[in-house]
């Protein structure tokens, strides 16, 4: 008798939690779509961030050096930089970042957030050609165009046989490889080929992603340099870091001044003095330096990335103090990881807009 | 919700000709309280989604279903689900005709015929196969299976069937829309395989025995007993793997190469429901193109029922024909 009194007890008592359990996670739900989810009040020792994973490894550098200096500690999330903007935007983060500047319905969708250019690094043409060693091969913008149009088809066409006169070209198909989710590498790729190929501006145009005419999509740099690694006569694009992380071949790219570059500090620096004036919105293109002696050794594919943040944030002196160090001092951090520093007219227009956070 | 007096005269009242038993509400409300909560969360689920892709479903339409397009690029946005629709409806099927025979190929060897010794050794890795994460399985795809498929397979495949507009010129780089149908292939074997297997063994020995007492072989036993005894069953696994099939985005999204066409040729590249929301969705640059990618989410879960409710017709079809045998036993 008292045994079953104690267990209708338990059972009554179990009920009840479920019961409780169930409303709570319903409530729970409605909350959360509602939109109402919990601020974290002033905790000023940690800085969130998370994004572009171009920009991790330089942030992964800066974190141990501005700790053990301000004892402020900077987590960064290498988890791409459309997830990074979705991050800031839902402000589940301090910071983003991205390799694309933010797209006018993104902006608008992350209410009082702007966007400082922080570091500076390029995207690189990456084949895989048998017998084709690292930098042997030469290309054009034009033709690399046409290659991505599909209108080069093999990689003895006449067209990249006359910037290589000294390679034997196999009569192979050429495969195109290309990012499958959306990505700053392609934003700064579409951005160079509409610069230089008509063609390209009008079929395809310019973007995170776009509508390929030809090739096979991967997701992530990983994504992409496995296919370009198992398939002879693929061609590609690749972050700078990515490719020397990973021995990749990169191709020697022709600038406008008529000087065939590869990618390096010294090079993305020289394309980054295009740079005369910084817009309002911060976002500025500089692949294709103009023709001129003074860009003679510009990678033509190289492009700012950028770090994104809220103008009213409960952390924004902290932001502030280490916004300001990544841009100062931070910048020397870069040049192993071929991070360029960044020109002092944009330095100048960054520390502008740092003054618009506050709390 | 209705409140419960506590009071131990209460519980002692008779109710109705019976004693209001605290055990029973218990469970009623732990039982209650379960199903009530995974209603809301789909309802809240769906809601959400529709409320989401609203802007697309205004601008396109239902005309959205049938246009064959994603472009993303601003000024020129265009979207439509065609491709990702045909590109789901095919892997699907695909995985779903592969993965039939091998999985109950399986578990009729483990079964039936593998000798003692070896049949738990093989369904544990059977099993484990259905742990490994999908994007190892993926990865996996596009560096070993994609070249190998790419070099050996398709090459001859085409070589042989050319002839048929299914097993067209080779892909290009391994990621091809064949290639996704094997690895969902492989994605889906493990569940039917071991649900078949569990149904196997649970055909009782005297109906096995009393075939073989007839003077049956041991493979019209199967066919003519195993089968059909299990075949509902058989039925609603592979209902299972159908979900998993046309649900999974990740590993897709890494074999398939992401392109937008409707294409005969399995070897060419492709991209499904789930596999372009996974690809594009955080990157997405503009409202109208985060809207179309849920309502390519819409569209999926749609799908999936229509899919779900014509494989249960089927099931119970099945089970009516051979529904002799069920029950006695049980």
């Amino acid at each position: 008798m008292p045994k079953i009194g104690i267990s209708r007890k338990f059972g009554l008592a179990i009920g009840t939690m479920v019961a409780l359990a169930a409303v709570a996670v319903v409530a729970f739900i409605v909350a959360g779509s509602a939109g109402a989810s919990p601020r974290r009040t002033a905790a000023t020792a940690t800085l969130n961030g998370a994004g572009s994973s171009l920009v991790a490894p330089l942030v992964a550098t800066w974190s141990p050096v501005y700790d053990a200096a301000t004892g402020v500690h900077v987590n960064y999330s290498s988890v791409g930089s459309g997830a990074g903007i979705a991050a800031i935007t839902a402000r589940t983060v301090d910071f983003g970042a991205s390799d694309a500047p933010l797209s006018p319905d993104q902006f608008t969708a992350c209410k009082g957030c702007v966007q400082i250019p922080w570091a500076l690094s390029a995207t690189v043409p990456t084949y895989n050609i048998p017998g084709v060693g690292d930098t042997r091969l030469h290309l054009s913008g034009p033709v690399l165009a046409d290659i991505f149009l599909g209108l080069i088809k093999k990689w003895n066409d006449p067209a990249i046989k006359k910037l290589n006169p000294k390679l034997s070209l196999p009569d192979m198909s050429i495969t195109v490889a290309h990012r499958s989710d959306g990505s700053g590498d392609t934003f700064a790729f579409t951005d160079y080929l509409s610069k230089v190929s008509g063609t390209w501006r009008t079929k395809v145009g310019n973007n995170t992603a776009v509508d390929w005419p030809v090739g096979v999509g991967g997701k992530g740099n990983a994504g992409v340099a496995a296919i370009i690694k198992s398939t002879p006569g693929c061609i590609g694009y690749i972050s700078v870091a990515y490719v020397l992380q990973n021995h990749l071949s990169k191709a020697r790219m022709l600038n406008a001044a008529g000087k065939y570059t590869l990618p390096g500090v010294a090079q993305i620096e020289n394309a980054a003095q295009t740079v005369k004036k910084v817009p309002a919105n911060n976002q500025m293109s500089i692949v294709d330096p103009p023709r001129s002696k003074k860009y003679a050794v510009a990678w033509p594919l190289s492009t700012f990335t950028y770090i994104i943040v809220p103008t009213t944030s409960a952390k924004a002196s902290v932001l502030r103090k280490f916004i300001f160090w990544a841009l100062t001092a931070g910048q020397s951090y870069g040049r192993k990881l071929v991070f360029a520093p960044i020109p002092k007219v944009v330095l100048v227009a960054a520390e502008k807009t740092l003054g618009k956070i506050h709390s | 919700m209705t409140s419960v007096d506590a009071t131990p005269e209460a519980t002692r009242r008779p109710f109705g000709g019976r004693r209001v038993r605290f055990g029973d509400i218990g469970l009623q409300l732990i039982a209650g309280g379960a199903a009530l909560a995974v209603t809301i969360l789909v309802v809240l689920i769906v809601w959400k989604v529709v409320q989401g892709a609203k802007p697309a479903i205004e601008k396109y339409g239902l005309s959205f279903i049938t246009t064959v397009a994603w472009n993303p690029v601003i000024g020129r946005e265009l979207y439509g689900a065609g491709s990702f629709l045909f590109g789901t409806a095919v892997t699907s099927i695909f995985a779903l005709i592969l993965a039939t025979p091998l999985a109950i190929g399986i578990a009729l060897f483990l079964t039936e015929l593998a000798p003692k010794a070896i049949r738990a050794p093989i369904t544990a890795l059977v099993e484990t196969l259905a742990a490994i994460p999908s994007v190892v399985i993926g990865l996996w795809g596009i560096l070993v299976l994609g070249p190998i498929l790419r070099t050996t397979i398709e090459p001859w495949l085409h070589d042989v069937l050319g002839f048929i507009p299914l097993f067209g010129p080779p892909s290009e780089a391994g990621a091809s829309v064949f290639t996704a149908g094997i690895v969902l292939t492989i994605m889906i074997l493990p569940i039917v395989s071991s649900i078949s297997r569990e149904l196997f063994l649970g055909v009782p020995s005297d109906l096995k025995e009393g075939a073989l007492a007839l003077g049956t072989t041991r493979w019209e036993m199967v066919r003519g007993v195993m089968i059909p005894y299990s075949s509902g069953g058989i039925a609603a696994a592979l209902i299972l793997g159908l979900g998993r099939a046309l649900g999974e985005a990740i590993a897709v999204t890494q074999v398939i190469g992401g392109s937008v066409s409707i294409q005969w040729n399995l070897f060419a590249t492709g991209d499904s429901l789930a596999s372009k929301i996974a690809a594009s969705y955080q990157g997405a640059t503009s409202n109208l193109e985060a809207s179309s990618l849920i309502y390519l989410g819409v569209i999926l879960l749609v799908f999936s029922l229509v899919a779900n409710i014509l494989a249960q017709w089927i099931v119970r079809r099945t089970a009516r024909k051979h529904g002799i045998v069920r029950g006695g036993h049980a």
